[in-house]
């Protein structure tokens, strides 16, 4: 007798997608426990944590945050190599007003992550109508060109940056804040994605010729998912701008581009939630890694090749098909 | 020359093709007359080899497993597991659903990315041949293939199945989008390759009425089944596949 693998939803998967949820705790917990365990994790991890640790969950949300932004533009058909761009803009933006007007972080940081969103959203305008590898070449080339215009020009301190910023109240405050923030855009912005709105973003990358047909400005469009992934962006290079207490050149380094990438591919592009997972495990990694010291990027590559090549879906897909479907073995009749 | 047997194809746990069987004969034209979702492009994917790379893919990205039982014999050697560039090379070619051309490239080069397996005076001879079966196409040469209209895209996707210098062609729904006219210059020139150099057709259609006249033997296919089969003429005079098939 032949076989083969079906693949079926869990009867709690069933069970709990409508009012018979609150039935059972049991349907209640298996609702609840994939949103619960980002929020508590991310609200216990800076107590558990030590000094160090604390430092790199710092950078692991800001780049939880830089790979939502991408993932949210990908989303839009707008593939981008130039989280710099978003991240280094809204890091000056920051930097100046707190430099030359001495402006408290608390307003810094919230009007560069709209200024920052404003200006990149400006600067990619002319672009808008490219698609694919042509708007990829673009949002690339432009942190390369602001670096070199900040450099020839020296303005904003030039080559050595604007050092002396005020440094947010307390790390409590500081750690706090960002993984507010990175929990509400996470959510947010997944509701959004889900919404009639964003099924609007995804069909633009899908077939965008179907969505003006159905009288949508795509454009206009398009503008507002750039400004929202912009603003992401823009807030996480502000908010480091104050932890760093400096701000230069390097805030446009290639880095800021081309992780959140790998973290957004390795975790499952399309749910802002495998961006983030993979942000969470990338970058310890990278930590991690120090200890062997110039082999640290052999291994990392090594482990992002391997990733993509036996787990394409992403973990996040992986683990929410096993979260809720299961499979078994049944006979082929005839 | 071709023979399935008992071919079962699930996409997860819809099931496609339900323990279908069939045969074409050297030399025929066998039609394949089903209506929507009745399995007719999975059969072609099948027997093309196609399927096997669209499983691995899915595989790949954690998609729809896609489960094939049963075998395809071609010229009495098993093929299920060859893979399809390799059935290519055997002379089984595929012209796909909804005119499988390169947009951005012209009519010649179409032809000349089919060819790239044959000697140029190959190439060459069998572009004239496709010329001759469709004159529209000459004045055509060096248009990009994009901006061809539908009946000439799908001339160009029948010519560039035709440089392959297959042994058995799978037609999938050739007269897909065509009027009247243009599917009866597509119908006789599907003849007319089949009289001229006798190349083996399977082709698949929905409309019952263009089709039966031109072929030997023909089967519906529903669901997944074959329900009916018999020589053009005795299926045009069936009372069932006139109410079902014609489209009056």
């Amino acid at each position: 007798m032949k076989k083969r693998k079906e693949r079926i939803d869990r009867g709690i998967k069933v069970r709990s997608t409508d009012i018979f949820a609150l039935s059972s705790w049991r349907e209640m917990i298996y609702l609840a426990l994939p949103r619960l365990l980002p929020i508590v994790g991310c609200l216990m991890l800076p107590i558990v944590l030590g000094v160090y640790w604390q430092k790199v969950l710092l950078s692991v949300a800001v780049f939880a945050l830089l790979a939502i932004s991408w993932d949210i533009l990908a989303q839009t058909g707008m593939v981008s190599l130039g989280q710099a761009l978003f991240f280094g803009v809204g890091a000056y933006c920051a930097g100046v007003l707190n430099h030359y007007w001495g402006v408290s972080p608390f307003i810094t940081i919230p009007v560069a992550a709209i200024a920052g969103g404003l200006i990149c959203t400006l600067f990619l305008l002319p672009v808008l109508r490219l698609r694919g590898i042509y708007f990829s070449m673009v949002t690339l080339i432009i942190p390369i060109m602001l670096v070199r215009i900040i450099e020839a020009t020296k303005i904003f301190g030039g080559t050595e940056g604007l050092s002396g910023m005020t440094p947010l109240p307390s790390k409590w405050v500081e750690i706090y804040l960002i993984m507010g923030v990175l929990l509400t855009v996470l959510f947010c912005f997944r509701r959004m994605l889900d919404s009639d709105y964003g099924l609007v973003l995804k069909g633009i990358s899908d077939n965008d010729r179907s969505v003006i047909n159905a009288g949508i400005n795509i454009y206009w469009f398009k503008v507002q998912s750039l400004f929202i992934a912009g603003s992401i962006g823009a807030f996480s290079g502000a908010f480091m701008t104050h932890v760093y207490m400096f701000v230069g050149m390097p805030v446009f380094v290639l880095d800021y581009s081309i992780l959140p990438i790998a973290a957004a591919v390795v975790g499952g592009p399309g749910t802002l939630a495998g961006a983030t997972l993979g942000a969470f495990l990338l970058v310890p990694m990278s930590e991690a890694l120090r200890g062997f010291g110039g082999l640290r990027i052999v291994l990392y590559g090594v482990f992002l090749v391997v990733f993509i090549v036996a787990l394409p879906e992403g973990i996040f897909h992986y683990i929410q098909r096993k979260y809720h479907q299961f499979e078994r073995w049944v006979e082929v009749e005839k | 020359m071709l023979e399935v047997n008992n071919l079962m194809v699930f996409f997860e746990n819809a099931l496609a093709l339900n323990g279908l069987s069939l045969e074409v004969r050297e030399g025929e034209i066998v039609g394949l007359i089903g209506s929507n979702s009745a399995g007719k492009t999975t059969l072609m994917n099948t027997v093309s080899g196609l399927i096997i790379d669209m499983k691995i893919k899915e595989m790949r990205k954690g998609g729809q497993r896609i489960t094939v039982y049963g075998n395809i014999i071609y010229d009495g050697e098993d093929i299920t597991e060859t893979a399809p560039n390799q059935r290519v090379k055997k002379g089984i070619v595929l012209s796909r659903e909804r005119h499988p051309i390169f947009p951005e490239s012209s009519v010649m080069e179409n032809f000349k990315i089919a060819g790239y397996l044959r000697s140029k005076t190959e190439v060459r001879e069998t572009m004239d041949f496709v010329f001759t079966l469709f004159p529209p196409l000459v004045k055509l040469k060096n248009r990009k293939a994009g901006f061809l209209s539908g009946g000439e895209q799908q001339m160009l996707a029948i010519g560039r199945a035709m440089v392959v210098r297959p042994k058995l062609l799978l037609l999938d729904e050739p007269l897909l989008g065509l009027s009247p006219l243009m599917q009866k210059a597509v119908v006789d020139a599907i003849v007319n390759l089949n009289r001229e150099s006798g190349i083996t057709v399977l082709l698949s259609e929905q409309f019952a009425r263009p089709v039966l006249p031109m072929v030997d033997r023909a089967y519906v296919v529903e669901n997944g089944m074959l329900t009916l089969s018999g020589t053009g003429p005795e299926l045009m005079n069936n009372p069932e596949i006139k109410a079902a098939y014609f489209g009056v």
